[in-house]
């Protein structure tokens, strides 16, 4: 008769989430030390466990915790049709951020996804290759690309760091990442594109509906979507 | 009735090519597109290469053939499992096929093509009378395109959306909007040099931003390809697109007949504007006749203006077979003129096949027809 819940295990993350729980009537005591357990004082049955923000989006997928709170851009390109695997319980107002298509500044032609469209239509005539992006926001890019805006002629370069240097290391022509300020891609000379805000993302509340719960588990579910208005 | 196909096959001059299962995912990522690297299976090789199980024959037909330089023109047959991730149904399933290269009398061959597949289901003991065939041309939509007097750049927006009708009318609806929506966005300034055409100052101050921001400068797009666009794209969104033009693009997407009334039917859309379609007309009415001289009879097809394929390789005729009613094709197949050159040869080699969904196939002959 236990539920878990996750939250991310350090940073401003962790103090925000803590900050909203204790709003909630829940008390969570992280130790000062690098443990990842919890003390859990205002709700009976819950545990808490610290993990970090992209595992927690796994973990919701997989039904390998019950709920967790994570950014919503972790948790809609971890879990295939996040819609139906994953419930949004609540948006938690606080990490903010936009995942936005960036191309750079150089290219003054590019205002918006249709212009960006003809750059990659006849990419490969003039270069002999793909548009390339830099990302490590593979589903949510194709389904952006592909999908809403019937771009199909690019391809994704897995980033796994400082995406937004991958044009001037000439290994991609243009990005997608979140940013939260802006300040980062004006640093790099990119600019986001009029229609080229993929996701406004921010921390979320989010319940794994491939979770198996037993009756007692569901109610206790149930209770803790409650605390938050839900 | 495999071995039914295979014989039709032989029959009809298509050489049989073994394809392996397990093969490079690269040129399937950069033919199809990204968007095909969630419906496949990718596995990494020990050195790192992309690897897949076989998505479908048409590529690895098409690169084998390159890499022995056989010669022109030939047909090859292929049937086997292909392997694909979807929502419902099975990952694997049965796929057969005809891939003809390299024969310059488009009109010949893209009739044998339709008709091939049409025997293909006959053959699997597929009853005609309860399928629907739906026939589009890209040629003709980029004929009446460029018989409106389209700025090249629209012609080529419209291009990459046909087949999608969403898409294709959502960038006509921005292509009616005023200049002021298309060049927002843009320094007043910037618009000025493209508008005077001043090719050589947005060159140069292009060239600045990318040293200031450290772009290398001879990999991807340069600053007088830049510079070329904005003007183009000031050029474009300054030139209104007329109503008559607007509509009369809308009566032809809009056109759907049998095969056999589609010459007069494009007449009367086009030729009121006094629109000559030009070679792509007669490339249309030409395949008919072929058609006709292969026995394939033009009432019983439906001619679709707006049926194609959002993807930048098909270039002309496309095809799909269904069960009446159904959503899913039993058949499918088309002129993709440009596929052979993205994946390596050295000259274009004109090139139009089909694929048979055979598990498909073989239900509905089951449920309706005699399996042969």
């Amino acid at each position: 008769m236990t539920i878990t819940l996750a939250i991310p295990s350090k940073g401003r993350l962790m103090e925000k989430s803590l900050a909203v729980l204790k709003e909630a009537g829940i008390a969570v005591s992280a130790g000062a030390t690098r443990s990842y357990r919890t003390k859990v004082e205002g709700f009976d049955g819950l545990e808490v466990l610290l993990l970090s923000a992209s595992e927690i989006a796994r973990e919701l997928r997989d039904g390998a915790i019950d709920f967790g709170i994570t950014g919503e851009d972790l948790i809609r390109e971890t879990i295939p049709d996040a819609d139906v695997a994953a419930g949004i319980v609540a948006r938690l107002g606080f990490g903010h951020a936009d995942v936005v298509v960036a191309v750079p500044k150089a290219w003054v032609d590019v205002a918006s996804m249709d212009d960006l469209g003809d750059v990659a239509g006849s990419f490969r005539a003039r270069h002999g290759r793909r548009l390339r992006i830099a990302t490590k926001y593979w589903r949510l890019t194709q389904g952006f690309f592909s999908r809403t805006h019937g771009i199909q002629s690019y391809r994704i370069v897995e980033s796994l760091g400082a995406t937004e240097g991958a044009p001037a290391a000439g290994s991609a022509d243009i990005i997608v990442d979140i940013t939260s300020t802006g300040s980062t891609l004006t640093a790099n000379r990119l600019k986001v594109l009029s229609d080229g805000v993929i996701l406004k993302s921010e921390a979320c509340l989010a319940v794994s509906e491939a979770r198996q719960r037993e009756a007692d588990d569901a109610r206790l579910a149930a209770a803790l979507s409650a605390r938050f208005g839900a | 009735m495999g071995e039914a196909l295979d014989a039709l096959f032989a029959a009809r001059g298509a050489k049989a090519s073994q394809v392996p299962i397990i093969l490079p995912a690269e040129p399937y990522l950069d033919t199809a597109g990204e968007a095909l690297r969630r419906r496949i299976f990718l596995t990494r090789g020990e050195g790192g290469q992309n690897l897949c199980l076989r998505p479908d024959f048409t590529v690895p037909v098409c690169m084998r053939h390159i890499a022995e330089g056989a010669d022109l023109p030939r047909r090859y047959s292929y049937r086997g499992l292909v392997f694909r991730q979807r929502a419902g149904g099975p990952a694997e399933f049965f796929q057969a096929g005809i891939e003809d290269l390299g024969e310059e009398n488009r009109a010949t061959s893209d009739a044998r093509s339709l008709a091939d597949a049409l025997a293909s289901l006959a053959a699997c003991g597929v009853d005609p009378a309860g399928l629907d065939v739906i026939l589009g041309d890209q040629g003709l939509f980029e004929a009446v395109l460029r018989a409106l007097g389209l700025p090249e750049g629209w012609q080529r927006r419209l291009i990459r959306t046909f087949g999608h009708d969403g898409q294709l009318r959502a960038a006509l609806a921005r292509l009616a909007e005023g200049p002021e929506d298309a060049l927002s966005g843009i320094e007043p300034q910037l618009v000025d040099l493209a508008r005077d055409r001043e090719e050589g100052a947005l060159t140069r101050l292009v060239r600045d931003l990318m040293e200031e921001a450290g772009l290398p400068p001879h990999s991807g797009r340069s600053p007088g390809e830049i510079a070329n666009r904005l003007i183009e794209k000031v050029q474009v969104a300054e030139a209104r697109l007329g109503e008559g033009a607007l509509e009369l693009l809308q009566n032809f997407l809009a056109l759907e007949c049998p095969l056999d009334e589609a010459g007069d039917r494009l007449a009367a859309v086009t030729g009121t504007a006094g629109l000559d379609l030009g070679r792509a007309m007669t490339a249309f009415m030409t395949r008919n006749l072929a058609l006709e001289a292969a026995n394939v009879d033009l009432a019983g097809i439906t001619y679709r203006a707006a049926f194609g394929r959002p993807i930048d390789y098909y270039t002309g005729l496309v095809f799909e077979v269904r069960e009446t009613g159904a959503e899913e094709p039993l058949a499918g197949g088309g002129r993709y003129d440009r596929l052979m050159t993205i994946l390596g040869a050295p000259a274009p080699i004109p090139a139009v096949g089909f694929s048979l969904w055979l598990d498909r196939i073989e239900a509905m002959a089951r449920s309706t027809g005699k399996p042969a």
